[in-house]
């Protein structure tokens, strides 16, 4: 047994070695995005240099947070902190459901406007645009330009926000859903003659239900995120709660709060989740696909 | 073929109903959507009732000052520099904790739990949550707003990224164990390759999301442009509002069209 | 000198892949274990690098136990026991160099290897390898680019970066085409004889067994049924490893 020999050139008749390609592009790309970021560490005017206080006061702040989770919730005044919590969460999640399904069933006219197979180009066109526009507008502008001065400060407010923040993000991936559809049954209907509302509610809708579905409870998820923003600036939900907690700095409710922010979350998440498997399980599409669209939501 | 019509309606199968579940499911789903309603007071009338208190605002946002929106173009770069810096440190922290958060690079059945836990808890807190905690601990300005979207950036990029590592081809990462190689180095030559493509285009994405988030980092403390909107908002300067915002809206488009050209260009 | 005794391996699921096999297999010998799949072949070679644990019996590799071992000792075997697979198991898209050089990295650091900073020492090692198999030409193209045949090779030349005492192959010409099966079986031969190499390849075909195997090694249900030179595997060994006899599709068509 002998390997040393490895290092040996082989007798096989050796071509020729092609050279290394040049490293000058790749380390070029590198140093220019560092210097990138240098530069915008430096333009963003973030002073630097509090970062550490961040790690001294972070510290007591964090234990000061535990210990409100740590006292008996049971007990005066922190069965009150919970409560309050639990109820502002809630306020954000019915905020959420009511937005999203709003949202949602206005989308659907929307999606069959902007998908190519269903309409002419110069509507699709339009619709596109128009899914686009509503898509680059953040929920807190919605609520600050239009929702505050007609609905005054509230949940409403927040709720039509999300609903019609969810409208340019629904409509674009029903219309990417239509699209994506089999259109041998839509011949099939086609060709026994049925009226072209049938076709649309058979052919396609039949077809893209589970998936526009699946979208759906995705943006439910996120618009309970969303609907935290909201309430920061008087629109209703936890976000006003945790506002006036830290203009206030009580950390010990603020820690409650954080904590039934996440289990609220969580606990929804895994819902919406399990809901949204078994939908998917039905259909053509896998769920990693339809996480992979999601992306853009 | 001579089958009476009773014999044949015997044969056929009966409509079969809605399954129990799909029934109960409907009907939970619509008592929560009658529940929620009725706790936040759900009605769409004001729309029509107030809608002339509201369109004396609405119309001064539609009489936009459009030369506000260059008179603070600090806050402008401020909001891409910020933007930035965020998506550079959140993204490669991001990478680090979804090598952490998948089975196929991270082989300590333990270990992999607590980092699923611990990404699951980040993830369910608002942006504007981190914005408020940075704000109380490092003051208001960018510095909170920079280090709140790391906070969310590593969330959404550890969460993609160890989805796309699970579904790798795992031939590679056999051979890698074959010759012995440590958990880095088959991370870094087995995995890394094959997850690159979809790892920029996540970055390229979250990049975008720290456009967007500008806003709400800024009405919260967190500097930028948005920290403008909050100012001019609460001294009802509407027309510079509005401005600023068809300006976010045109910069929004603008890095989206730039992202869907680097990704098609590079990715 | 691969040693196995009285070594059984059951899967959680309770199918049992080894059933109490014992083998010899000496210095620089060239082997190939036949059999139908789920025989047992792949457990047997996955086995002997510890890739799949032994349940029971005894197993050393050039005198260090494999059965038993730890993860980190696991580790140094493995770096002497380079690995074939069917389906090639390259990073595709990365150049055929990085690839080889994956071979060696339980040597490099890791700070290096994160930063793909080779030593001049380690790209000399990929190309020698490349050598080898006669394909440096393409050392620095991106492995999708190459041929089912060509990335094979660069494969046995990742496999050659180990500088390993021990080859192991898995079905490594089973997605290959007849023609191509034949060159990579025999640049496996020549390395063996070549460097000395100790090599255990699995196929499915008997006619290749018999054309390259120094020895035969036939298993059926997780147990040895023949064990002699390729001469002496004739059809009544055949029977007895496939429990049927020999017809047309068992044999590599294009070769008469």
């Amino acid at each position: 047994m002998s390997t040393a020999n490895l290092t040996q050139r082989p007798d096989v008749t050796p071509a020729k070695r092609p050279t290394e390609p040049s490293k000058t592009r790749s380390t070029l790309v590198w140093l220019g995005l560092l210097a990138l970021v240098g530069v915008s560490a430096w333009l963003s005017g973030a002073r630097w240099s509090e970062l550490g206080s961040l790690f001294t006061e972070g510290w007591r702040y964090f234990l000061l947070m535990g210990q409100g989770l740590v006292h008996n919730p049971f007990s005066e005044p922190y069965s009150e902190y919970w409560t309050l919590a639990f109820d502002k969460m809630m306020e954000s999640v019915y905020m959420a459901w009511i937005g999203t399904l709003m949202g949602a069933l206005i989308s659907i006219p929307f999606g069959f406007l902007a998908a190519r197979n269903v309409s002419g180009r110069v509507t699709v066109q339009v619709s596109r645009a128009f899914l686009n526009l509503i898509r680059a507008v953040p929920e807190l502008v919605f609520a600050i330009v239009i929702m505050l001065p007609i609905l005054g400060f509230g949940p409403l407010a927040g709720t039509v926000a999300l609903g019609v923040g969810a409208v340019g993000t629904l409509g674009k991936l029903t219309a990417e859903a239509l699209e994506g559809i089999d259109m041998g049954p839509v011949e099939a209907v086609r060709a026994s003659g049925a009226s072209k509302v049938s076709v649309l509610r058979w052919a396609f809708w039949s077809q893209v239900l589970p998936e526009v579905l699946a979208f759906w409870l995705y943006r439910f998820e996120i618009n309970i995120r969303a609907s935290a923003v909201l309430g920061v600036i008087g629109a209703g939900g936890i976000g006003s709660l945790l506002s006036q907690l830290f203009s206030k700095r009580e950390w010990e409710q603020i820690g409650i709060t954080l904590a039934v922010i996440v289990i609220v979350t969580v606990l929804v998440d895994m819902i919406s989740g399990a809901v949204r498997h078994r939908i998917i399980a039905g259909s053509a599409k896998s769920e990693r696909r339809i996480q992979e669209e999601t992306v853009a939501l | 073929m001579s089958a009476t019509a009773t014999d044949a309606s015997a044969l056929r199968p009966r409509k079969p109903g809605p399954s129990g579940v799909l029934i109960a499911g409907l009907a939970a789903v619509a008592a929560f959507t009658v529940w929620a309603a009725i706790q936040i007071e759900f009605t769409l009338a004001p729309l029509i009732t107030n809608f002339t208190n509201g369109w004396e605002i609405i119309q001064e946002f539609l009489t936009p000052n459009w030369s506000f929106i260059f008179r603070v173009w600090e806050a402008w770069v401020e909001t891409v520099a910020i933007a930035i810096v965020a998506t550079f440190v959140g993204v490669l922290v991001g990478l680090i904790f979804a090598t952490m958060a998948s089975r196929v690079t991270n082989r300590s059945n333990w270990f992999y739990r607590v980092v699923k836990v611990a990404l699951s808890m980040v993830r369910s807190l608002p942006d504007i949550a981190y914005v408020l905690i940075f704000v109380a601990l490092v003051g208001v300005g960018s510095l909170a707003g920079i280090l709140a979207l790391i906070m969310f950036n590593i969330g959404i990029a550890a969460k993609l990224t160890a989805e796309t590592i699970d579904a790798v081809d795992q031939g590679p990462l056999e051979a890698a164990d074959a010759s012995g190689s440590g958990t880095i180095s088959r991370t870094r030559w087995a995995v890394l390759p094959q997850i690159m493509p979809n790892y920029l285009s996540y970055c390229l994405y979250i990049f975008e999301l720290n456009i967007r988030a500008s806003v709400v980092i800024g009405v919260a403390g967190g500097g930028g442009i948005g920290s403008v909107i909050d100012v001019q908002f609460s001294r009802f300067e509407y027309a510079n509002v509005s401005a600023i915002v068809v300006a976010i809206f045109v910069v929004v488009m603008a890095i989206d069209q730039l992202s869907q050209y680097l990704r098609r260009r590079f990715v | 000198m691969i040693e196995l005794s009285n070594v059984t391996v059951r899967y959680p699921n309770g199918v049992v892949g080894l059933d109490d096999v014992s083998l010899s297999i000496p210095d620089g010998q060239f082997v190939v274990v036949v059999g139908l799949s789920g025989a047992g072949k792949s457990t047997l070679i996955r086995t002997i690098n510890g890739l799949v644990p032994a349940t029971s019996g005894t197993l050393s590799v050039d005198g260090s136990e494999v059965t038993g071992a730890s993860k980190k000792q696991l580790r140094a075997i493995r770096s002497r026991i380079g690995m074939i697979f069917q389906s090639f198991n390259l990073v595709k898209r990365t150049t055929v160099m990085n690839n080889v050089i994956m071979g060696a990295l339980h040597d490099v650091p890791w700070y290096r290897s994160v930063l793909g900073l080779w030593t001049a020492q380690e790209k000399e090692l990929g190309y020698t390898c490349l050598e080898r198999v006669g394909i440096v030409e393409k050392a620095w193209t991106r492995a999708s680019q190459l041929s089912g045949g060509q990335q094979q090779r660069v494969a046995i030349a990742r496999a050659l970066a180990q500088n390993p005492t021990v080859m192991l192959a898995d079905e490594p010409v089973a997605s290959l085409d007849p023609p191509t099966a034949q060159m990579v079986m025999k640049d496996l031969q020549r390395i063996n004889r070549e460097l000395g190499i100790t090599t255990v390849v699995n196929l499915h075909f008997l006619d290749l067994a018999r054309a390259y195997g120094e020895r035969v090694i036939g298993m059926r249900d997780g147990k040895v049924v023949f064990d002699g030179t390729g001469a002496d595997a004739d059809d009544a060994a055949f029977e007895r490893i496939y429990g049927r006899s020999l017809t047309a599709d068992d044999v590599l068509p294009g070769r008469s």
